[in-house]
């Protein structure tokens, strides 16, 4: 008793706000990967209970992001546009370690960094995003990233795509290949193809483009194809599944991807491989054989491990799509839980929504919404709520939300960078 | 001994206090995605903190019922009743502008 008299005490002098206070020092909250999910719930954490002891993992000293990098590809931004640094979760109090996590040891609840040491923690928030699946196409590894570019993680490859194109011919084939899901982004590669098509259209406009897809359907499917029909007619070609859409080889050499109806020799080939969770997860036992992360939907802890809660694409959300929107939501529902938890609280059920704008052209803009809430063991759609825009567009509404999108895109990165 | 029974816990001490943005109601923590908490440039999308509750109660109610044309927000508001609205407005006009 004497310990606690004296920890209130002290807390009561220094007229701290509601607190978590170890015996130890302050409780601690590591958090694993800065991107939308990660950073934000560092921020939210350190700005919702100044008294956490906070530390992001992180080893890239610039964050590059993956929303509205279609545009680079279209000339449409720069990718120095894309990209964040840390010193504002640094200013707001969060200690950043810039190195990697190896391992996470959910018994001793520590996470070993590169150099060996260990940062134990009271609660582990882990936002690893994707990794790829290298081979599940015969032929596309990480060295075949150099010649068929992925750039589905942002940065060099999306230079690099960016480059092909603009090295391209006039009246060359540009093949992309879309995974089955669930996958990053569900509606990205079809913003991609109309962003490449709406430069190409400018810049080479004999060239097309062969969009080979793992599905039979996909995101705001009819509000793309009608825009590709008025935008862009006769140059976007989309194979679905059924009709031999899903790549299963791929010889970089050629540039040749071959599917189970034939083959198809590209001039720029954007291979987006299937995914995973990001390999911490595994190492840390909260993948499952999905390769992705299950959670409960209140505080997104794992139910494989426990104090340990996942964030953004690596986990099995329910009905929400793997967005940066969804990630920024969830982290900051986590967040909010995780103070409660520590404080020996029980976290309130959340309504979590999420919202992701397309682009078609730099002044054509469509989106789709969802409101979500725990039933039972996941977060499911709230019934009548969310959807995509309208097929009828009145009243320059593409203008609108292509303005909406770009507003989008300056307020998150702002909420979750600082 | 207590150490021995709670290892977790035992050694943490709780204090109660103010409300804070744990204490947000739900679905309030997503709107910020889009609306800014402080001023962000170029953005067209209004700000929430500070304004007065029962605006956004009655755009919240106007949306919902398309009374009120919106590209997006219509699909939003259609998530949350009249009780859950008007708790994430109150909370919104009680932040600081």
């Amino acid at each position: 008793m004497a310990t606690r008299r004296h920890f209130l005490k002290i807390s009561a002098a220094a007229g701290l706000a509601p607190a978590v206070v170890s015996a130890q020092g302050r409780a601690r909250v590591v958090v694993i990967g800065g991107g939308f999910g990660g950073a934000t719930a560092a921020r939210t954490l350190k700005a919702t209970q100044p008294l956490l002891d906070v530390t992001l993992v992180e080893p890239n000293p610039v964050y590059t992001s993956c929303p509205f990098s279609n545009s680079v590809l279209a000339s449409l931004r720069e990718i120095g546009q894309q990209q964040f640094r840390y010193d504002g979760i640094k200013a707001a109090g969060v200690t950043v370690a810039e190195t990697s996590a190896t391992a996470v040891d959910a018994e001793a609840k520590t996470v070993t960094l590169v150099d060996g040491s260990r940062l134990p923690y009271d609660r582990l928030v882990m936002s690893p995003g994707i990794d790829f699946t290298w081979n599940a196409i015969q032929g596309y590894d990480e060295a075949a990233t150099e010649k068929m570019p992925h750039a589905w993680k942002a940065g060099a490859q999306t230079v690099l795509l960016r480059r092909q194109l603009q090295a391209m011919d006039d009246g060359g084939l540009v093949v992309l290949s879309s995974p089955a899901n669930p996958f990053r982004c569900p509606p990205g590669p079809y913003e991609r193809a109309s962003l490449i098509a709406y430069w190409l259209k400018i810049w080479k406009p004999k060239s097309k483009l062969l969009l080979l897809d793992s599905k039979d359907a996909f995101s705001k499917q009819r509000l793309f194809q009608n825009g590709w029909a008025e935008l862009y007619p006769g140059m976007i070609e989309w194979v679905p599944l059924s009709q031999g859409g899903k790549v299963t080889a791929v010889d970089p050499a050629t540039l040749t991807l071959t599917t189970e109806f034939g083959s198809h020799k590209a001039a720029v080939a954007n291979v987006i491989p299937p995914q995973k969770a990001g390999a911490i997860a595994v190492q840390a036992g909260v993948a499952d054989r999905t390769g992705w992360c299950p959670v409960e939907p209140v505080a997104f802890e794992s139910t494989l491990r426990p104090n340990i809660h996942i964030l953004g694409d690596a986990a099995i959300m329910g009905g929400m799509p793997k967005s940066a929107f969804a990630a920024n939501a969830q982290a900051k529902v986590c967040a909010a839980a995780i103070v409660k938890l520590l404080a020996g609280e029980k976290p309130q059920d959340p309504i979590v929504i999420n919202t992701c704008y397309s682009l078609l052209a730099a002044d054509y803009g469509i989106s789709i919404a969802g409101v979500y809430r725990p039933d039972g063991r996941q977060l499911t759609d709230i019934p009548g709520a969310g959807g995509a825009s309208p097929l009828e567009a009145v009243g320059g509404l593409r203008g609108q939300e292509a303005l909406y999108a770009s507003s989008w895109f300056r307020t998150i990165t702002a909420e979750t960078f600082g | 001994m207590h150490r021995a029974l709670l290892p977790g816990l035992a050694s943490m001490i709780l204090l109660a206090g103010p409300a804070t943005a744990a204490d947000a109601p739900p679905g309030a923590s997503s709107c910020t995605g889009c609306h800014a908490p402080k001023k962000v440039a170029d953005s067209v999308i209004p700000r929430l903190a500070g304004r007065k509750a029962e605006d956004i109660v009655t755009f919240m109610r106007d949306y919902r019922s398309g009374a009120w044309p919106s590209s997006l927000m219509g699909r939003i508001a259609k998530g949350f009743d009249d009780q859950q609205t008007e708790a994430i407005a109150a909370w919104f006009a009680a932040q600081p502008e």
